[in-house]
């Protein structure tokens, strides 16, 4: 059953088009991975579906309701999308039981016990339970990317949109957090990921999305795209992109 | 009369000092924060309107704005008590200091922060309270600290309009035994004992609410 | 406001006096409270322990008073030591003790944002103390410092308005005298304001001025 579906999408900047017209689908449970060069619109695509950039024209159903028409509860539809972004965005002046409790309390309206009870929940899931009570400036990249999904994770979204979450990390902190990503996968959690992360695209995915100037160039399973592709253009970029790793 | 005595008498005006101080820091808190917060807004006389107001009330002696207060307004039919002309004066003039200060720490807050919460599904208001507030308040405490003993220093101005503060009961002191030498060395070490636990208790509490990461030093 | 505006035409002479007083002052102090910020804060720098101690006790015994008790004491406490000197020689005398602590303070601030690495090299390549604090520590400093040295010049320029309390004649209290004649304080309190802001508004483009002649290309505050 479709959650996101995307008709002929299109965004401007200042008349500059960065989306030129995407149609996209994502069914509950499937996890989706965007991919493309630097500057095709990864990160613009997701901001436009959660409406932190709002399309220039097009429509989104999210559940089959077209949530680009005007009147519709943006705040609503954030709550059932979890965000995690590539620079992690924590909030540095709270300790990460009250990073993952805040939106809890604060946006579900939880009492601060039980929102205690679900962050402590979500934290041991992640492996975090034992650094709940530091700041995010004492923690590691890894540890500040997987609380931040924990984070994103404990609104029980319908779905987890990740922008770029390992491009800020170093191999080693990488795999810690491709393999976090990977369990959420194998738990069936719907997923939307942009990426340059080849490695963790083949890890997580069941199609990868070739995004380049703006618009969809390929859809396919990872191994069928990175590895032997008709368009040349595609497999440019991914010789280059795995011969990195 | 002993210098302990001379201590004594300027001592017991002390209170008074640090309830006025207390109230201009107020004031100015207020000032500061509403100017802050007002330069945020991106239409165009408003922020004119921000800018002269910063640079008259920077530019203005305190003492001169305090006279215009306090002597000056009456003539327009407009009488302001002593207590809250210095408090007015003060709250304007500091507060004028402190929206510079609070708008520098606004811009140190990490603008992604606020857009993560507003993504989680916060309204534009809270992601203000819960994220950019706090923030930026810890940005701000070392230049709070200088701006509020800045007002303690500025308290003295109170004699010229007859509140029978520190400075007040030095100078009916003097004419009486006439040893302004130590009367005024004397007011200077009253003084100087506030200001010092001031700094002390200000600093304290900076310790105490400290995070890793987001005091001003590492900013 | 005719009134006034005949009144100040009236008393010109008395008020460009006083104006002139407030000029000299604030020229007078900025100067040596400049100098006297420098010394003091080499001191600071002393290898001497109890030096360095008792500098900054100065400091902070000044920055932590008003500047209102620096001028009392020296216009009410300097006679009884039998030094009898004019309100002019007062105010500046207090106001200098006063800025050379502020300034001393911007600067050791500015010594503190500096290139460790720097001085280290300075004293390796066999430069004594007061070479390496000549020519290296100090011009370093005071490029850094320029913006709180040039705040503080306007904060002086304000300040010798309080020198009318230990009857300095300087131009707020040469408005003050004409108000009394004709009772048009709110005026009168008016217009002294507005000159005040029109000085800082000429400190500050020259501040301004001198910060970009004096930038080093990769060398900010």
């Amino acid at each position: 059953m479709p959650l996101i579906e995307c008709e002929n999408l299109v965004k401007q900047f200042d008349g500059k088009p960065v989306l030129r017209g995407i149609d996209l689908v994502l069914n509950e449970g499937q996890v989706k991975v965007i991919m493309g060069p630097s500057g095709c619109g990864k990160s613009t695509l997701l901001r436009c579906l959660n409406l932190l950039d709002p399309p220039t024209s097009g429509r989104i159903l999210f559940r089959g309701e077209d949530i680009t028409r005007p009147g519709v509860d943006v705040r609503r539809l954030r709550q059932s999308i979890g965000f995690v972004f590539q620079h992690f965005a924590l909030y540095r002046h709270l300790t990460v039981q009250e990073n993952v409790t805040l939106g809890l309390r604060k946006i579900r309206k939880m009492g601060s016990r039980m929102a205690r009870e679900k962050a402590v929940c979500e934290l041991e899931r992640v492996g975090m339970y034992e650094h709940r009570d530091k700041y995010p400036a004492q923690l590691s990249g890894g540890q500040k990317q997987r609380a931040a999904i924990v984070r994103a994770l404990a609104m029980d979204p319908a779905v987890l949109f990740l922008d770029e979450p390992t491009s800020s990390l170093d191999p080693e902190m990488s795999r810690e957090v491709v393999s976090v990503i990977n369990k959420l996968f194998l738990d069936n959690v719907t997923m939307f990921c942009v990426t340059h992360d080849a490695f963790l695209a083949k890890y997580i995915s069941d199609s990868v999305v070739f995004l380049d100037g703006g618009a969809v160039l390929a859809e396919d399973v990872a191994e069928r795209l990175f590895y032997d592709h008709p368009d040349p253009r595609i497999r440019q970029f991914f010789l280059g992109v795995i011969d990195m790793r | 009369m002993s210098f302990w005595d001379i201590l004594a008498v300027l001592a017991a005006g002390a209170g008074i000092t640090l309830l006025l101080s207390v109230a201009c820091m107020a004031a100015a808190l207020a000032v500061g924060l509403a100017v802050a917060l007002l330069s945020r807004s991106r239409w165009a006389p408003v922020q004119r309107l921000l800018v002269g107001f910063t640079f008259v009330f920077r530019g203005i002696p305190v003492l001169v704005l305090l006279f215009l207060v306090f002597f000056g307004l009456p003539g327009l039919g407009l009488r302001v008590p002593p207590f809250l002309s210095l408090v007015l004066t003060l709250g304007l003039v500091s507060g004028a200091y402190l929206a510079e200060i609070f708008r520098g720490a606004m811009n140190a807050v990490n603008r992604e922060e606020v857009l993560a919460a507003e993504a989680a599904g916060m309204t534009r208001a809270q992601g203000f309270t819960y994220i950019l507030l706090p923030q930026m308040f810890r940005f701000s405490i070392p230049g709070m600290i200088n701006e509020f003993t800045a007002i303690l220093k500025y308290t003295p101005f109170a004699y010229t309009v007859g509140i029978p503060e520190i400075m007040k009961r030095a100078m009916s002191l003097t004419p009486v035994i006439l040893r302004g030498l130590e009367v005024y060395l004397a007011v200077g070490i009253v003084y100087y004992l506030i200001y010092k636990a001031c700094v002390v208790i200000f600093s304290a509490l900076e310790k105490r609410f400290r995070i890793p990461g987001l005091s001003a030093q590492e900013r | 406001m005719n009134v006034l505006i005949h009144d100040l035409i009236a008393y010109a002479p008395q008020i460009l006096a006083g104006l002139e007083n407030t000029l000299l002052l604030a020229a007078i102090v900025s100067l040596t409270g400049f100098c006297g910020g420098i010394v003091v804060f080499s001191l600071t720098l002393s290898r001497s322990r109890l030096c360095r101690s008792i500098t900054e006790g100065y400091i902070s015994f000044f920055i932590g008073t008003p500047l209102l008790v620096h001028l009392f004491l020296m216009y009410y406490g300097l006679p009884e030591l039998g030094l009898r000197i004019s309100p002019l020689a007062a105010a500046a005398v207090g106001f200098t003790l006063n800025i050379s602590a502020y300034n001393a303070r911007h600067l050791m601030t500015a010594y503190r944002g500096l290139d460790r690495m720097e001085l280290e090299a300075a004293r390796a390549a066999g430069f004594t103390e007061p070479e390496t604090f000549r020519l290296i520590v100090l011009p370093q400093a005071l490029r850094l410092a320029v913006p709180a040295l040039t705040n503080q010049a306007t904060q002086n320029l304000k300040d010798t308005s309080v020198a009318f309390l230990i009857q300095y004649k300087e131009f707020f209290s040469q408005v003050q005298e004409v108000a009394a004649t004709n009772f048009e304080f709110f005026r009168a309190y008016l217009f002294t304001g507005l000159v005040y802001l029109a000085l800082v508004a000429l400190i500050v483009v020259a501040a301004r001025r001198l910060e970009r002649r004096i930038a080093l290309p990769g060398f900010s505050a």
